[in-house]
C-alpha cells in the first residue's frame, strides 16, 4: 500500500513538474531562511545560559528617585561589594567587575589584551572552566593573572604558560603578574568577554586605591549569587537599611532637591537584574528586558515559512481540482477517507522532506556568508541542544501536518459522485485561497514598508548633521606605555604644519565607536545654588571645539594664553539651560569642597551620544591629570586617504609596537548604527524573500486559473473581446486581493513602525508615501507576475482553446 | 433476491419546484440476472445506477441489498457493502492516469487490504483472462478505448463482486469493440455475475435477460 502511495506520489509530482519545482524552490528557500534566522535568534537568546548557576546570578543595580524622575545605574562604589556581603543576609557570592585594555608585555612582546578585574568569587559564580594551573580560585592572591587558552597561545606560543610572568603598566610602573591558570576559551554566547582576568585589587590607584573608602564614586558593576531559597523581591526589600546607612548623604541631597520617594518610601533602592537578562537590557532606558530584535527575527522566519506553506496549500487545492476524477474513482473502488487522506498527505510529506533537506543544505552552505554579513558567531552546533532539535522536528511535523494535511483533508472529504463528475463546489476553497493570499500579501507589504522605514531612519541617522565635522576628523586611541601627554606632544610636533593636517587635539573619550570598540560615559553631579545639577564630563585638550567644528556661541574655548584654564569649563547649550542663568558666562561653582570653577564658553549643542537620546548637558574640562585616551586629528577635505596615511605613519614612528586604530568619525558613527544596520539587512532580506515567495504562489495560481478558464477566454475572444480586456479581466481578481492586503497592512505597519521610531529622539517623520510605495511595489510585482500568464492566454488563438473541450 | 427497490423517489428542488429524477421506482433483481436499462438522455438511467451502486442518495423509498436496508444503514456500512459486492464500469472508463494497467486493476484489492501475494495471483489471473498480460506496464493513455474499457471491466471484476453496474459501457467505443465488450458481459453473466447496464442501444439491450424502460424518472410500462 505504502509503496503504491509513494509510486503514485512520485509520478504525480513528476507529471506536474512546474508546480513541484515551484513548491520545492519556494519551500527550500523558506526553510533555508527560517533555519538561518531562527538559528540567529536562538543563539542570541541563548546568551549566558551556559553558566551553571544562571538562575541565581544577578547584576546589582540601583534605582534612584531624583527631581527629574527615576534613574537607573549599575555603577557601584568600591567598598560596596564587601559591605553588602557582610551586612545583607542572602548574598552567597559576590564579585566586582571592571574592564580595561592596558598593554601587556612578555619579554619583548607587547600585546593589546582585553582585561577584566574581578574578585576571587568570580570563578565560583560564573562557569569559566580552568584548563590548567590552579584549579580553585586562581586569583586568590594579588598579582596573579588567569588567561584564556587563545590569549596564552598569542603570548607564549607553544611555551608552557603557567608560572610565567607578564607585566602591565600601572600607575607609572611595570607591574609583574604571574600566570596561575589557563582558562577554556569563552563560549561564543557569553556576554562577559575578556582575554585575561586579574585580581580586582590590582586596578590602578585612580580606580581602586583612591576610592577604597568612598561611597560617592561609582565606577564598576557588581555580580552576585543569591542564596538558595530567597526570592529576589524579598531580598531587594531587605536592602533598604543598607542603602539608608551608606548612601545617607546622596539621599539627603535628592530629598532636598524635591525628589519624591518611591511607593515604599525609599529614595534609593538596590535591585537585582537576573544575569541572563543583562544582554537584553540597557539600564539607560530603565530595567526593561528587550528581546524585540530576537523575537522579531524569529517572527520573520515564521512568516516566511507561513508564506511558503500557503503557496503549497493553495497550489495543492488548485491542483486537487484536476485530480477530482482520480479521487472519485478511488472512492468508487472502495477507498476510505482515511486512505485518501494519507495518500495525499504522503505526497505533501514527500515535497516537504525534499524541501527541508534542500533548505538545510542551502543553509549550511550559506552559513559562512550569513555569519559575516550579520557579524554573528551563531552556528548550528552552538544551538543544537536536544530541546532545540526536538522542537525543530516537532515544528517541521506540525507544518507538514497543517500545510500538507489541509488540502489532503479537503480532497478526501469530497463527495464521490461530485468528484467523479469533475465538479467542485468552487466557492468554499476559493475563499480560503483568497484569504490566504491576502494574508500573504499583507505580510509582504508589512515587511516591505518596514524595510523602507528602517532604511530611511538609518539613512537619516547616518547623514544627519550631528553638530560636528565627522567627515574630516580622524580619531584613534592613544595605546601606549609611555606618558600619553608626551606622545600627544610628539604627535603634534610631527603633524602640525604637515600638508593636509589642519589641527590636532585629544580627549578622554571617543565620538561614536572607534576600531577599539570602546566607549565610556562619565557623569558628575554637583551642587549649584542649593540644588544638584548633573552633567556629562569630557576632558579635552586645546583646540577641541575648533578641531571638531563645533561652533562657539558665547565666550571662548580653552586657550594657551590663559594660565587659569585648568579651572575653567566650556559647556554646551543644554548645560547652560541646566544652570538656568541669563548669562552662562557668569556661572561659578565649587567642586571637591574647595576648588572653584568658572564657565568661559558655551558651544552649540552637538550629538555626542547616539541619536536615540536627546542632547544631554556636557562640560569640557582641561584637567591636566586626567589621561587623554583619544587623539583627534582634523585633515583637509581633499586627499583624505593620503592624510590618513600620514597620520598613521606619524603614529607608527612614535609608537611602533602598537597598531594604529584610526578611523574617520563618520565611520565611528556608522559603527554605532551596527544594530540598526543588522536589523535593516535582516528585515530587507526577509521582505525580499517574502515578496518572491508570494509571487511564486501568485504565479502558480494564475497559471491554474488561466487553465481553468481557458474555454471562457476562447468564447470571449470569439464574441469579440480584445487582448487587453481579457488581460484586465484575468488580472483584476488577483490585484483586488493585493489591494485588500494593502488596506490591512498599511495601518498595521504605520502603527508598528511608529512604535519602533519612538525609541529614537531623532527620527524621520512617517509619510504616507512610504506606505504607498510599499503597496505600489507589491502591486507592480504582482501585476508583472500574473501578466506573464494572462497575456499569453489572452493572445492565444481562441480556436485552439475551444478545441480542447 | 439480490436487491429490491421499493417506491424510490429522488428529486432536486429548483426555484421552489421539485424536479423528480426518480419517481416511484420499484425493481427486484435476482442473482444471475442481466438487466438493461433503456431510455432517452435525462431519463434517469445513470441516477438509478448510482442509487443502486450506493454512490447517490434518494429521498424516499426503501432499498434492500442482500436483505440489508441500505436506506437506513450508516455511510460506513454502506461503503463496506458496495466495496464487497459491487463493481463499476463507466462510459469514460475512469482509469487512473498515473497508474499502469496492472496497478489500476490492483487498486480495489489494496483498499480491501488483500495481502501482497494474493494480490499478485489475482491480478495475474485477470490479466491472463483478458489477454492483456503484454500491456500490464502501459499507462491508460497508451491504450485504445476498447482496451481501456477492458481494463475497466477487469478492475471491476477483480474484487469478485456479485453485481456489476455498467453505465453506457460501450458509449465511447466503435461497433466492433462494443460487440466484444457485450460478449464479455454475456460470458460473465453466464458465470453467475449479476449485471445491470444502462444503454442507448437496442442491440446492446438485447444482450440482457430483461429490459427496463425509463422516461423522466419513471418506469415506462407501455
Amino acid at each position: 500500500m505504502i509503496r503504491n502511495y509513494i509510486k503514485i506520489a512520485l509520478r504525480n509530482l513528476w507529471k506536474d513538474r512546474t508546480f513541484t519545482f515551484l513548491n520545492v524552490v519556494g519551500l527550500s528557500a523558506a526553510f533555508c531562511a527560517a533555519f538561518l534566522l531562527s538559528m540567529f535568534s536562538l543563539f542570541e537568546l541563548s546568551f549566558d545560559k551556559f553558566h551553571k548557576n544562571i538562575g541565581s546570578i544577578y547584576e546589582i543595580y540601583t534605582s534612584s528617585e531624583t527631581s527629574k524622575g527615576t534613574e537607573f545605574s549599575d555603577a557601584n562604589p568600591i567598598p560596596f561589594a564587601e559591605a553588602f556581603k557582610t551586612e545583607v543576609p542572602g548574598v552567597e557570592k559576590i564579585t566586582r567587575y571592571a574592564k580595561g585594555g592596558p598593554l601587556v608585555s612578555y619579554g619583548d612582546k607587547t600585546l593589546k589584551l582585553d582585561l577584566a578585574w574581578v574578585d576571587p568569587d568570580f570563578f565560583d559564580i560564573f562557569s569559566f572552566p580552568i584548563l590548567k594551573g590552579t584549579a580553585k580560585n586562581p586569583l586568590a592572591n594579588q598579582l596573579s593573572i588567569a588567561i584564556t587558552s587563545k590569549a596564552a597561545q598569542k603570548i607564549f606560543g607553544k611555551e608552557e604558560a603557567i608560572g610565567q610572568t607578564v607585566t602591565i603598566l600601572r600607575d607609572g610602573a611595570e607591574m609583574p603578574l604571574t600566570v596561575t591558570a589557563v582558562l577554556e576559551d569563552l563560549p561564543a554566547a557569553s556576554s562577559i568577554g575578556f582575554d585575561a582576568v586579574l585580581n580586582f585589587k590590582d586596578l590602578p590607584a585612580s580606580f581602586y586605591a583612591d576610592n577604597i573608602d568612598r561611597w560617592d564614586a561609582h565606577n564598576h558593576p557588581i555580580y552576585m549569587q543569591l542564596a538558595a531559597g530567597i526570592s529576589p523581591e524579598k531580598f531587594e526589600k531587605s536592602t533598604a537599611a543598607f542603602s539608608n546607612l551608606h548612601f545617607a548623604e546622596q539621599i539627603a541631597t535628592t530629598e532636598r532637591d524635591g525628589a519624591k520617594p518611591d511607593k515604599n518610601g525609599n529614595y534609593r533602592q538596590i535591585r537585582l537584574l537576573p544575569f541572563e537578562d543583562t544582554s537584553f537590557t540597557n539600564l539607560n532606558n530603565g530595567p526593561k528586558v528587550s528581546k524585540t530584535l530576537e523575537y522579531l527575527i524569529l517572527g520573520i522566519a515564521f512568516l516566511i515559512l507561513f508564506i511558503a506553506s500557503v503557496n503549497f496549500i493553495n497550489m495543492s487545492i488548485a491542483k486537487g481540482s484536476q485530480r477530482l476524477r482520480e479521487i472519485g474513482m478511488r472512492k468508487t473502488l472502495g477507498a476510505g477517507k482515511r486512505q485518501l487522506f494519507f495518500q495525499f498527505w504522503g505526497e505533501s510529506i514527500l515535497v516537504f522532506s525534499i524541501s527541508v533537506i534542500f533548505g538545510g543544505l542551502l543553509a549550511f552552505l550559506l552559513l559562512d556568508k550569513f555569519q559575516t554579513l550579520f557579524e554573528t558567531k551563531a552556528s548550528f552546533t552552538l544551538i543544537a541542544t536536544p530541546l532545540v532539535i526536538f522542537s525543530l522536528l516537532l515544528s517541521l511535523m506540525v507544518i507538514t501536518l497543517i500545510a500538507g494535511g489541509y488540502p489532503a483533508l479537503l480532497m478526501s472529504k469530497l463527495g464521490t459522485l461530485q468528484a467523479l463528475k469533475g465538479k467542485l463546489e468552487n466557492t468554499g476553497s476559493n475563499k480560503v485561497r483568497d484569504v490566504l493570499m491576502v494574508v500573504q500579501f499583507t505580510i509582504a507589504i508589512l515587511l516591505i514598508s518596514g524595510t523602507l522605514v528602517l532604511w530611511s531612519q538609518l539613512d537619516y541617522m547616518r547623514t544627519k548633521d550631528l553638530g560636528f565635522n565627522k567627515e574630516q576628523v580622524i580619531t584613534f586611541p592613544i595605546n601606549t606605555k609611555k606618558d600619553r601627554k608626551q606622545v600627544l606632544q610628539l604627535l603634534r610636533n610631527s603633524l602640525e604644519g604637515e600638508p593636509g593636517i589642519v589641527s590636532v587635539t585629544a580627549a578622554d573619550n571617543n565620538l561614536g565607536l572607534g576600531k577599539d570598540g570602546r566607549t565610556s560615559i562619565t557623569v558628575m553631579g554637583f551642587d549649584y545654588k542649593g540644588r544638584e545639577v548633573k552633567t556629562n564630563l569630557l576632558t579635552v585638550d586645546y583646540d577641541y571645539p575648533e578641531t571638531l567644528d563645533i561652533p562657539m556661541l558665547k565666550g571662548r574655548a580653552f586657550n594657551k594664553q590663559y594660565a587659569t584654564d585648568s579651572l575653567s569649563i566650556v559647556i554646551n547649550e543644554a548645560m547652560a539651560k541646566e544652570f538656568g542663568e541669563k548669562d552662562p558666562l557668569s556661572v561659578r561653582f565649587i567642586l571637591n569642597d574647595s576648588v572653584q570653577y568658572s564657565v568661559i564658553g558655551v558651544v552649540k549643542d552637538y550629538n555626542f551620544q547616539g541619536l536615540n537620546k536627546s542632547i544631554e548637558p556636557i562640560s569640557f574640562f582641561m584637567n591636566p591629570n586626567t589621561p587623554l585616551y583619544y587623539a583627534y586629528i582634523k585633515v583637509a577635505p581633499t586627499n583624505l586617504s593620503q592624510s590618513y596615511d600620514r597620520v598613521k605613519q606619524a603614529w607608527n614612528t612614535i609608537e611602533p609596537n602598537t597598531e594604529f586604530l584610526g578611523s574617520f568619525l563618520d565611520e565611528n558613527i556608522d559603527r554605532t548604527l551596527n544594530d540598526e544596520r543588522k536589523m535593516t539587512t535582516m528585515i530587507s532580506s526577509g521582505s525580499i524573500l517574502a515578496i518572491i515567495l508570494s509571487c511564486i504562489g501568485l504565479f502558480a495560481i494564475s497559471l491554474l486559473v488561466v487553465n481553468q478558464r481557458r474555454k471562457e477566454i476562447g468564447i470571449r475572444k470569439v464574441v469579440g473581446a480584445s487582448t487587453s480586456t481579457i488581460t484586465i479581466l484575468l488580472s483584476k481578481d488577483f490585484l483586488k486581493l493585493v489591494g485588500i492586503a494593502f488596506l490591512i497592512a498599511a495601518p498595521l505597519s504605520w502603527y508598528l513602525t511608529s512604535q519602533w521610531l519612538q525609541s529614537y529622539a531623532y527620527r524621520i517623520d512617517l509619510s504616507v508615501w512610504i506606505f504607498l510605495a510599499a503597496g505600489g511595489i507589491a502591486f507592480v510585482i504582482a501585476l508583472a507576475t500574473i501578466s506573464v500568464r494572462t497575456i499569453q492566454a489572452a493572445l492565444k488563438n481562441p480556436v485552439e482553446s475551444l478545441k480542447t473541450e | 433476491m439480490l436487491l429490491e427497490l421499493n417506491n424510490i423517489y429522488k428529486w432536486v428542488t429548483q426555484g421552489g419546484n421539485r424536479i423528480f429524477l426518480l419517481k416511484d421506482i420499484n425493481l427486484q433483481v435476482e442473482e444471475g440476472e442481466f438487466i438493461s436499462i433503456m431510455g432517452p438522455s435525462g431519463s434517469g438511467k445513470s441516477t438509478l445506477l448510482n442509487v443502486i451502486g450506493m454512490l447517490d442518495n434518494f429521498q424516499e423509498g426503501e432499498y434492500n441489498f442482500l436483505d440489508e436496508p441500505v436506506h437506513s444503514i450508516k455511510e460506513k456500512n454502506r461503503s463496506k457493502l458496495y466495496k464487497e459486492y459491487i463493481g463499476f464500469v463507466f462510459q469514460a472508463y475512469h482509469l487512473i492516469d498515473e497508474l499502469t494497467v496492472y496497478e489500476n486493476i490492483e487498486t480495489p484489492l489494496l483498499y480491501k487490504n488483500v495481502k501482497s501475494a494474493e494480490r499478485k495471483a489475482l491480478v495475474a489471473d485477470m490479466l491472463d483472462r483478458f489477454n492483456i498480460v503484454g500491456k500490464k506496464d502501459l499507462f491508460p493513455s497508451q491504450l485504445s478505448g476498447g482496451q481501456q474499457q477492458l481494463v475497466g471491466i477487469a478492475r471491476a471484476l477483480i474484487a469478485k463482486p456479485k453485481l456489476i453496474l455498467a453505465d453506457e459501457p460501450t458509449g465511447n467505443l466503435n461497433s466492433k469493440q462494443s460487440e466484444e465488450i457485450m460478449q464479455l458481459f454475456k460470458e460473465l453473466n453466464s458465470e453467475g455475475v449479476t449485471i445491470i447496464q444502462a444503454t442507448h442501444s437496442e442491440t446492446n439491450a438485447a444482450y440482457g435477460s430483461r429490459t427496463l424502460h425509463l422516461l423522466d424518472g419513471s418506469r415506462n410500462h407501455k
